[in-house]
């Protein structure tokens, strides 16, 4: 079974950035999207994901309200969190959690490493 | 002139990544995280800002502006509601500074940190539009939102042009809500809002810089 990676964004472009990039580097893996954290919980329970890329600051529940809900009920997922909240203590709650924190603006290169990496 | 929804989008994202780099800056002075409200964006005539300001705050507005010239050219807008300038200072300085103190210091303080967040915001907005631009100095303001919002004090507006017409300007609209995390359990926020106004001219560069951008995709 080819891999697949949901994106939750509420960004249009940064879905799009983010897309883009996979489709270049790792072709093979299916894009999954969602716009809202309630719409990625819907996407995870309804398709095989083996990682998730998911924005903090959305609409309705947060990114990292997201990533505790999916770990609890997918903990086979891997979570980056890609935000532009940078602060220490943002950073701090997502390795409290065991999950990537991504710093946008997103790059091919902080892309590409966060998901190759073990 | 008007921006589709997804060079809309576009721009949001560009503020949101801005507005993460100035909370950073803000984090690291007040020593407390800074939470941050989704950014709300408009673009609006610089009659209707007028209007947006006011009905956030009809009292005198305390404020630091930037300007900024180059490929770009604008002004932007840190404005602090009513009562919230003297907050963050109380918040930076410490609680147990007197009134006093606070109020001599408020200007110093307040500019030294609409500084930093308009900085770190322009720096990051700009980076990410592949625009250059140089800032001049920050200015502290206190003045009532007409007065504040008004076009012709700003380098921006060429009120000297014979087919200039401050009806016709427009404006960023962005609403930036931070607060630090124990004011947000005691309901008494640190709050601020950036606005952004540019000329018709600079809204039409950027308008092509987003275009350019998005067709990438």
């Amino acid at each position: 079974m080819s891999k697949s990676i949901l994106i939750v964004d509420d960004s249009s472009l940064a879905r799009m950035m983010m897309k883009n990039i996979i489709s270049q580097s790792f072709s093979e893996w299916k894009i999954i999207e969602a716009n809202n954290g309630d719409e990625g919980m819907k996407q995870a329970d309804n398709n095989h994901v083996d990682m998730a890329l998911i924005d903090f600051n959305m609409p309705g529940m947060n990114g990292i309200d997201l990533s505790a809900q999916l770990l609890e009920k997918h903990p086979e997922i891997k979570i980056h969190l890609v935000t532009a909240n940078i602060q220490e203590k943002m950073r701090q709650r997502a390795e409290a959690m065991g999950i990537g924190f991504i710093m946008k603006p997103i790059s091919k290169d902080k892309l590409v490493l966060a998901m190759t990496a073990n | 002139m008007e921006l589709s929804d997804l060079e809309q989008d576009a721009l949001k994202e560009f503020f949101n990544m801005g507005l993460g780099m100035a909370a950073d800056s803000l984090s690291q002075m007040v020593k407390k995280e800074i939470l941050l409200s989704l950014p709300q964006l408009a673009v609006v005539s610089h009659r209707r800002a007028v209007e947006l300001v006011n009905h956030q705050d009809e009292d005198r507005l305390v404020a630091v502006r930037q300007n900024f010239l180059g490929e770009l050219s604008g002004t932007a807008l840190l404005i602090f509601p009513g009562g919230k300038s003297l907050e963050l200072v109380r918040t930076l300085l410490g609680e147990n500074m007197p009134l006093e103190a606070l109020t001599e210091l408020e200007q110093e303080t307040l500019l030294d940190v609409g500084n930093v967040i308009l900085n770190a915001f322009l720096s990051s907005f700009t980076q990410m539009m592949n625009l250059d631009f140089e800032f001049e100095a920050a200015e502290f303001l206190k003045a009532n939102c007409e007065a504040l919002l008004d076009l012709s004090a700003h380098r921006i507006a060429f009120p000297n042009k014979p087919d200039w017409n401050e009806a016709d300007e427009q404006a960023f609209f962005l609403m930036m809500d931070f607060k630090t995390e124990d004011e947000e359990q005691a309901h008494n926020s640190l709050q601020g809002y950036v606005v952004l106004l540019f000329s018709k001219e600079a809204m039409e560069i950027l308008k092509k810089e987003l275009e350019r951008i998005l067709s990438q995709f």
